[in-house]
């Protein structure tokens, strides 16, 4: 009887400006979907954190890292797709609002991911909020502890920021200073790095998610050419960028969606991501294939 | 919202809409007035929501009824209107036995009595109508006692309506209360005590749950109690008392008739299989609410009669089914309850019962989980210890607790710290270091560290135990990989370094997988054979795949036929899940993963994976680590999931069917309406209606057809496939039970000297006397390690840190616990497949211990276990 207390037909408050379509054709893909966006990550969140913690609502499809476009790494946001709705429903329910690795994450039903979607939105590359201000993980090395009082308190984090924002105007450009002379930010950096590693979906033999990825310049160059609060983000990033791309030589990139072409037609190609594949629906080569055991 | 609807939803809360008040009387008067002002314009939205309001609040009922019985008072005909709703509300409850309307429903009825809304003796004819069909249910010749599932329920919730209301029925209608109450106890004479044989938290209460009482009996008790006592409840509110004087003035109307559902069909027979499935089927469609954890002393609760318990409990479970998913209001709710004393340690109890309730929960876990985070932010100063006294008993009792539980409480402990900074006093638990390493408290504490790891990561969890450092022993490898033809540390190379680099350029090239077998099959295979051939390749695609979850994803997507094409058969595949499994053997959550997704693939089969899972590296892990089980777990579940979304696509496919049928069939009809017409046409009359009609029709009526067909045909092959899912998952659960079979035939003691878990248990002590094992004893313990005493003196209890139990013996109950487990969440897929399960497995000569733990997981009546 939930409903006696919340309009079950509004599913999300939020709008999103690209839904190619009416507001009913929105609300009714919120109200079908099985994918929920999930926002206010930690940019070291890794995929399998992310697993571990939403199959416990529900056999997962898929997950879509958002990923900043500029350095091809995980910015705070990310997608995870089910099999049923009543899973999706579950995520939406029950862990919006709860702690994933230290911060208050936020889950809402999504009109279903696309192509394209898992880039930030922000200006600089990142999440557009998130981007607005210095990254959360930034403090959380020079305050921890007050930030943890305030995770726990569940104070939206974007408050927490604005917060920084506005009493500490020119807190970024000290963080700016710190970095580069390599001072306490030095040290900060060498534990973190011992620590964690940030996935980099940019590099690597099979970069997930490159049709309309850019080639990436200047991913070698200094720190960027942004605003100076991307600067204090990128300087996550560098440390944990495993260049492996360059060591093993990898070619240039090509797009990894060409691929499909060969076999194009979409009905005779085996589902994607499948919960369990029909034992018939292999692939290609099935009728060479041995005898069942 | 408008404001009438805002304070009757709000009823009897301390709020704003209230002026802050917290006197209830006020809070009635102050919404009967604005109601009744709004019954003119709105009457029927008024009793639309009432009800509504009733149903979904129910420990608002007696504040609801008494505003129903101070409108009846202005308005008869509208509350006359709110009775006949409820009514036939009521009905359609019955009818299909939805079991929280049905007993929510009563409540509202024995309320709307209190309040002089209906007649008592209307009341106590439903009350009536119900206890004989239970009656009948649990005769042996009229009815089908295989369905005592229904006859208890309707039972309890006649019972469950005497707190509301007994007092007023024994008032004005003594001779039907007393009826009742007769009738409730021949009800009790003639039915048969209800075991809690495979539900019970404990592995112990199995074998006392005789004794026990089940849970009517135990209401029966409180219900009694409560009579003697006058029908005196402190913890339900008797609002209608303050407005009596006004309240007697009311027309009390009538409760139409009602009728109890049909009796299920009578059994020939009153045991066997057919008894046993009914038995199950009609369980789950009427399950027992709550089972008691008994986890707190009494004492905790020693201001409550015992009737209290249970109506707490009732409030506490209606608030967390009809709140679900509304955070705030749940907690509130949980918290606010209209009784006057302290519940913390009965809600800790009640959560934690649902929480580990079996066979499962009403919602997820993670919804408990949820509630109880949100309880200990609201009661910050109570709430947390009493959690943590709830995690200290279950962990003294852990290596009872039910299989299925402890990994319940594992996923919800880890998960619950991850919520609230990773901090536990670890150092209580630094004993398990010094039991051995299949001590159930060992294992638990090394399984929440996994699942804590996992949630955050390995330096976050290892700095949480920074005070108890030893604990890190047990803390899982640092996930990275291991692969064995890296060529980054500088090893040695050797020329499958080189093939493994070579397939890396290739998939970096971008080379398809039919290019990349051709190469394999013409370079790779006649020169190094198959195993070698098959590690190189798969270590070397888990490794491209290796950084995350979706590259894992991509490179099956992308590769996977060069696996299918290396590991057709069943022992090609064991081979490929022991690589997989040496690839991640440091983080069983990508191996488990990667075996999950490679399975979801059809690269591997699930008969593959329980093959594997009984080969013996594994098997020696079964009472240490949860690895193993967990990878079991997953390709059951996961075959189990499909043959789930299969039925449901059927059962959605069939509707379509009917729906097109429909359609084609009234396109027809309106297609010969037409053709059946004359017209005239230039003046002629002519068979048919104007052409250019009769030609949309005639195609509106073909695509129709068409549009059957079509649906039929996707109906018959989702149909098949379902059929060859359902036959899969046959011999998925026969192969799962003959390998159980048999290792435990390898390692139980023999049957004539262990035929309980308890001659198990003992037959340890035996052993030791006997032979020296191989396991230390537990003098040898503290001389080898000082630091027994020290953390001894550190577990609060000090009583956990021997544990007794030879390695042989747990292994056989860890086994035994994880049969029983698996049998009872997929008893109506094993129920399906009893006849062959029987014949295959379940023979003369198994196990007394294993045929037990199979059948008290199915609920399968112990007679048979005696007879034979």
């Amino acid at each position: 009887m939930a409903s006696l207390f919340k309009d079950p037909a509004k599913l999300s408050a939020y709008r999103d400006r690209r839904f190619p379509g009416t507001q009913e054709e929105f609300e009714h893909a919120l109200q079908t979907s099985v994918t929920v966006y999930i926002g206010n990550m930690s940019f070291y969140t890794t995929e399998e954190q992310v697993y571990e913690l939403f199959t416990r609502a529900g056999e997962i499809k898929k997950i879509i890292m958002g990923l900043d476009k500029n350095s091809k790494t995980p910015c705070g946001f990310c997608f995870v797709l089910y099999y049923s709705r009543e899973d999706t429903e579950d995520a939406v329910k029950y862990i919006s609002g709860t702690i994933l690795d230290d911060r208050p994450i936020r889950v809402d039903f999504d009109w279903g991911f696309q192509e394209g979607r898992q880039w930030g939105r922000g200006r600089s590359g990142g999440q557009a909020w998130t981007v607005l201000s210095v990254s959360i993980d930034m403090f959380q090395q020079f305050f921890p502890q007050n930030l943890l009082l305030w995770a726990d308190s569940l104070i939206p984090q974007k408050f927490i920021r604005l917060f920084f924002f506005c009493h500490f105007p020119g807190f970024s450009d000290f963080l700016n200073k710190v970095i580069r002379r390599g001072g306490y930010g030095k040290l900060v950096q060498k534990e973190l790095e011992a620590q964690r590693q940030l996935v980099d979906y940019g590099t690597g033999s099979l970069g997930s998610f490159p049709p309309i990825m850019p080639p990436q310049f200047g991913r070698q160059g200094g720190p960027g050419h942004g605003g100076s609060h991307r600067q204090g983000r990128d300087f996550h990033r560098k440390r944990f960028r495993d260049d492996d791309r360059h060591a093993r030589g990898e070619p240039p990139k090509r797009a990894y969606e060409q691929e499909p072409r060969r076999n194009s037609d979409p009905e005779s190609r085996p589902e994607k991501n499948p919960r369990f594949r029909e034992s018939g629906d292999s692939d290609e080569e099935d009728d060479e294939k041995k005898g069942k055991a | 919202m408008s404001s009438w609807r805002t304070l009757l939803l709000r009823i009897g809360n301390k709020c704003p809409e209230y002026g802050g008040s917290a006197d209830v009387k006020e809070h009635i008067e102050t919404c009967y007035g604005v109601v009744r002002r709004e019954l003119e314009h709105s009457a029927g939205d008024i009793s639309n929501f009432l009800i509504e309001c009733a149903e979904g609040l129910p420990h608002k009922i007696p504040l609801l009824g008494t505003v129903i019985g101070l409108l009846n008072l202005e308005n008869e005909d509208f509350v006359k209107g709110i009775v006949e709703t409820t009514q036939t509300r009521f009905q359609e409850a019955l009818d299909s036995g939805n079991c929280d309307r049905i007993r929510v429903l009563m409540r509202f009825l024995t309320a709307l009595m209190c309040s002089k809304v209906l007649q008592p003796a209307s009341l106590a004819v439903v009350f009536e109508t119900l206890l004989s069909s239970a009656a009948t249910t649990v005769d042996e010749e009229k009815g089908n006692p295989s369905w005592q599932a229904r006859g208890d329920f309707f039972v309890t919730c006649i019972l469950s309506c005497l707190p509301w209301g007994g007092s007023e029925l024994a008032e004005q209608v003594p001779e039907e209360m007393e009826r009742v109450m007769v009738g409730v106890e021949a009800y009790l004479s003639i039915r048969s005590h209800n075991a809690d044989t495979g539900l019970s938290f404990f592995e112990e209460d199995d074998d006392l749950s005789a004794g026990e009482k089940d849970f009517l009996e135990d209401l029966w008790d409180r219900i009694k109690f409560l009579s003697s006592n006058g029908w005196k409840a402190d913890s339900v509110p008797r609002p209608h008392l303050a407005f009596e004087a006004q309240l007697v003035g009311g027309k009390a109307h009538e409760f139409g008739p009602i009728n109890a559902p049909e009796q299920p069909e009578p059994l020939s027979q009153l045991s066997g299989v057919t008894y046993g499935r009914e038995k199950h089927n009609a369980e789950l469609r009427y399950p027992q609410r709550i089972r008691r954890l008994n986890i707190f002393p009494t004492g905790k609760n020693e201001d409550m009669q015992p009737v209290d318990r249970f109506i707490v409990e009732e409030y506490l479970l209606d608030v967390l089914l009809f709140l679900n998913g509304c955070r705030k209001e749940c907690a509130s709710n949980m918290v606010g309850l209209p009784v006057p004393f302290r519940y913390e340690y009965l809600m800790a109890e009640t959560l934690f019962a649902q929480l580990l309730l079996l066979p499962q929960p009403p919602f997820r876990p993670l919804y408990y989980t949820l509630v109880i985070m949100d309880l200990c932010k609201a009661l910050p100063g109570a709430f947390p210890a009493v959690v943590a006294g709830a995690v200290r008993a279950l962990f003294e009792k852990i290596a009872d607790l039910d299989m299925e539980c402890r990994n319940r409480l594992i996923l919800w402990f880890s998960h619950h710290l991850s919520n609230f900074q990773f901090i536990w006093p670890w150092e209580e638990w630094a004993y398990v270091l010094d039991l051995p390493k299949w001590a159930p408290q060992r294992v638990f504490v090394q399984e929440v560290l996994e699942r804590e790891v996992r949630l955050s990561y390995w330096e976050k969890i290892k700095q949480s135990i920074e005070n108890t450092p030893a604990l890190e022993e047990l803390l899982p490898p640092k996930g990275s990989p291991n692969f064995k033809y890296s060529v980054e540390d500088g090893r040695e190379k050797t020329e499958y370094h080189a093939i493994s680099a070579e397939l890396s350029n290739k998939v970096k090239g971008r080379a398809t997988a039919r290019e990349v077998i051709t190469w394999i099959e013409e370079t790779v295979l006649p020169a190094h054979g198959f195993e070698s051939t098959l590690s190189v390749i798969v270590q070397t695609l888990l490794d491209i795949g290796s950084k995350s979850f979706t590259h894992l994803i991509t490179v099956l997507e992308r590769y996977g036929q060069v696996i299918t094409r290396l590991c057709p058969d069943l022992d090609n595949q064991i081979l490929l899940i022991a690589e997989v499994s040496s690839y991640w053997e440091n983080s069983t959550q990508m191996t488990a993963l990667a075996i999950d997704r490679m399975m979801g693939y059809r690269l591997l089969s699930n008969l593959a994976i329980i093959k594997w899972v009984f080969s013996p590296p594994n098997i020696e892990q079964f009472h240490i680590s949860d690895r193993p089980w967990e990878i079991l777990g997953n390709a059951i579940s996961k075959t189990y999931n499909r043959m789930s979304d299969l039925r449901k696509e059927v059962v959605s496919l069939k509707k379509n069917v009917l729906v097109a049928e429909e359609a084609a069939a009234r396109a027809k009809a309106e297609l010969d309406a037409a053709e059946s017409k004359l017209t005239l046409m230039n003046g002629e009359p002519v068979m048919g209606d104007n052409p250019v009609k009769m030609k949309r029709l005639k195609s509106h009526a073909d695509k129709a057809k068409e549009e059957e067909e079509s649906v039929r045909d996707s109906l018959d092959a989702k149909e098949a496939l379902l059929a060859r899912a359902t036959v899969e998952n046959e011999e998925l659960f026969l192969a799962l039970y003959k390998n159980f079979s048999n290792v435990l035939k390898e390692r139980l003691p023999d049957a004539s000297k262990a035929q309980t878990l308890r001659d198990l248990k003992s037959s340890t002590q035996a052993d030791e006397m006997a032979v020296d094992t191989d396991q230390p004893s537990t003098m040898e313990v503290d001389d080898e390690n000082g630091g027994t005493k020290k953390s001894q003196s550190n577990g609060e209890s000090g009583s956990s840190n021997v544990y007794n139990i030879g390695e042989k013996e747990q292994w056989c109950l860890s086994t035994l616990g994880y049969i029983k487990s698996f049998s009872r969440q997929y008893a109506s897929e094993v129920w399906s497949h009893i006849e062959k399960l029987d014949a295959e497995v379940l023979t003369q000569d198994v196990h007394p211990l294993f045929r037990r733990a199979v059948y008290s997981g199915l609920r399968r009546p112990i007679i048979e276990l005696a007879s034979e």
